[in-house]
């Protein structure tokens, strides 16, 4: 799936050689400690940032170098870090908004959106799966933290792409938050491709089917969970002392 | 599976339309002067014209500097296409506003490929230049433009339909209430397609509509082409009112004017400048024959509403919605009560110093001292200048204690 990346900021190589490659239908976790490159890779491959060499591929087609929305339109979609949503739309048309795409919603201006009936009950499948329907019509922007995460994926996932990137989808949400959250993305990735950077091992452990470590710009091990886990080199690496946490 | 919408919300969405279309054929019965029919003419075509500038800048998150340009370009389309009918070519006077719309797309088509490709301030510098170039570009081309004096004709001229020439004035209302009516419902049924609906998220976030599928650029100049088309239409329709059009009308005052307009009526709700056309253009004739410094007070309304209201007229109405609808407006009474005089004296104030200072000059320049709203003041003495100010200062005061109290009882009303 990709192969040699590189990425350059100035004289800062963010991302230096990395290749990696995800199988159809997994759930890969992509891990690291802070400036690794975990969501420089996502923007490199997303195509929000451009790449210094190296191929993205996606189901076999070269996507390198295309602009962010053919890669969406070739169905790869992608959850944002920090929250990235139409603050000023209510929920349900959030959720409708990422759903037109995969819906054949051109840029019609002689037909209402509300003759496009699988595109509405599309969006309110979403709604409930992602367990916002008591908030259908509040503003995205007057949600709280964690409602905004629950819909940072139903946006992501409403388009139906088959290869769904999130970015830290559980960042700065309670115990009690995060549980729902594996919840929904669990559900969410049936049947799909999922890539996921997450700070929460324990969230990884429990979704992941293999994972990547990320470090200075490099993969140094992919694999099931228990082989990472088991990697000398990722323990000294990055886990270290959280490695001795979790075999402790 | 077809998902309709239920009967009951399309009947409540048609009753203010229909209510509107009474109100434009009543209007002329009931205000039948000549002055007052070309009034209402007026806040027809600036209706129109804030509602297409608004499908930028409060929909679509674009502020364009140089919105007259389309309404110039439509307005000089349309009375070309006047002249040729003038000259016997078959045009009732009713179609000259379809040739402006034409006029203000194709001038839109041009402007917004460049422009559209940037979004933000560099959006509105791009058209900020737009508008200068067309300017100085329409000068340039006396024989199609017409120079300073502009192109005119005479819409009475061409061919005549169902008996009627659209010689007189309320001939013309009917054409321009009918388009302008017409056009408003058009650019509201625009909201709720999938375009309308993009160019509400390209304004929230463009860089996630990016991640879902379309390219943001793309829509912003779909929706920009729209606005220029309904602006030209808006110019149309100008020229078959004024049978004149010159590169004046195109300047930057008149894109200043559209965007105080909206801004004042609101951008938030799709009436909101409905409101501020109808309102401003009131303000410019009622005012301006009354006083010389009525730009000078919608400066001033404009100045008022960004700070304190930035929802417009519209929005100031609509918060007042979900007390109404509780029957609750009578806990608000009170404290508004209150709050109105303080409010009263400022303005009171304010229209002192500016009508003292309007006169100032004059009363230099040897001329009498004119009565003010029946008040003679002399500006060249102290005392009225010190009321005024005195009369400010109190309101101000007023307002600062009383404000507060009225806002803190509204939200007490919407929350309970």
């Amino acid at each position: 799936m990709l192969a040699g990346l590189h990425k350059a900021f100035g004289p800062t190589r963010i991302i230096q050689g990395v290749d990696l490659e995800v199988l159809p239908g997994e759930r890969h976790a992509v891990i690291g400690p802070n400036g690794a490159g975990k969501s420089t890779l996502f923007h490199l491959v997303s195509g929000r940032l451009s790449l210094d060499a190296g191929r993205v591929s996606l189901g076999g087609e070269d996507i390198t170098g295309l602009p962010p929305h053919a890669i969406f339109n070739r169905g790869l979609a992608r959850s944002f870090q920090v929250t990235s949503l139409f603050p000023k739309l209510s929920v349900f048309e959030n959720l409708r908004a990422g759903a037109m795409r995969g819906h054949g919603c051109g840029h019609a201006f002689w037909r209402a959106l509300d003759g496009y009936g699988p595109l509405r009950a599309r969006a309110e499948d979403v709604l409930h799966q992602v367990g916002l329907e008591r908030r259908r019509d509040v503003l995205a922007g007057n949600l709280a933290y964690a409602e905004q995460r629950a819909l940072e994926i139903g946006v992501t996932i409403a388009g139906g792409a088959s290869c769904i990137l999130l970015d830290e989808p559980t960042a700065g949400m309670s115990r009690a938050e995060t549980e729902r959250a594996v919840q929904l993305i669990r559900a969410v990735s049936v049947g799909r491709t999922l890539v996921m950077i997450e700070h929460d091992l324990g969230v990884v452990f429990e979704l992941a089917d293999r994972i990547s470590v990320l470090a200075e710009g490099r993969v140094i091990a992919t694999g099931v969970p228990d082989a990472v886990r088991a990697n000398p080199a990722v323990r000294t690496a990055y886990l270290g002392a959280a490695a001795e946490a979790l075999h402790g | 599976m077809t998902v309709r919408p239920t009967p009951g919300l399309v009947w409540r969405a048609a009753v203010p339309w229909m209510l509107a279309g009474l109100l434009a054929v009543a209007l002329p019965y009931v205000l039948t002067s000549g002055f007052a029919l070309s009034l209402l003419c007026r806040m027809a075509i600036a209706i129109v014209f804030a509602l297409s500038f608004n499908m930028l800048l409060g929909q679509g998150g674009m502020l364009d500097f140089g919105h007259a340009v389309f309404l110039g370009f439509g307005g000089f389309a349309a009375l070309h296409a006047m002249k040729f009918a003038d000259a016997g070519v078959w045009l009732p006077a009713p179609l000259l506003p379809v040739v402006g719309a034409l006029g203000g797309l194709a001038a839109a088509l041009l402007a917004g490929w460049v422009a559209t490709k940037r979004a933000g301030t560099a959006f509105a510098m791009i058209t900020l230049g737009v508008a200068e170039l067309a300017v100085a570009g329409v000068l340039l081309f006396p024989g199609v433009f017409g120079g300073e004096e502009g192109v005119s004709a005479d819409r009475s001229a061409g061919p005549a339909l169902l008996g009627y020439d659209f010689g007189s004035q309320s001939q013309a209302y009917a054409v321009i209430a009918a388009w302008a009516w017409a056009a408003a419902l058009l650019m509201w049924v625009y909201t709720r397609t999938p375009l309308g609906r993009l160019a509400n998220a390209v304004r929230d976030n463009p860089e996630r509509v990016s991640f879902l599928g379309y390219d943001p650029a793309r829509i912003r100049f779909r929706v920009f082409a729209l606005s220029g088309l309904f602006a030209g239409l808006a110019g149309g329709l100008a020229a078959l009112n004024d049978e004149i059009a010159t590169s004046s009308n195109m300047g930057p005052e008149a894109s200043g004017a559209v965007l105080l307009m909206t801004f004042i009526g609101g951008i938030g709700l799709f009436w909101g400048p409905v409101v501020g056309a109808v309102l401003i253009t009131l303000l410019s004739v009622a005012l301006g024959t009354v006083t010389d410094a009525w730009q000078l007070y919608s400066g001033l309304l404009f100045v008022a509403v960004v700070v304190w209201a930035p929802g417009g007229i519209a929005g100031v109405l609509s918060a007042h919605g979900p007390v109404l609808r509780a029957g609750r407006v009578g806990r608000l009474v009170p404290s508004y009560a209150v709050a109105a005089p303080g409010l009263a004296l400022a303005v009171l104030g304010v229209v002192g110093l500016a009508e003292l200072a309007f006169r100032l000059q004059a009363v230099r320049n040897g001329a009498q001292p004119r009565p003010v709203f029946g008040f003679v003041a002399d500006p060249l003495a102290w005392g009225p200048w010190a009321l005024a100010v005195a009369l400010f200062v109190a309101g101000a005061l007023w307002l600062r204690w009383a404000a507060p109290r009225a806002r803190a009882a509204w939200q007490a009303a919407v929350q309970s």
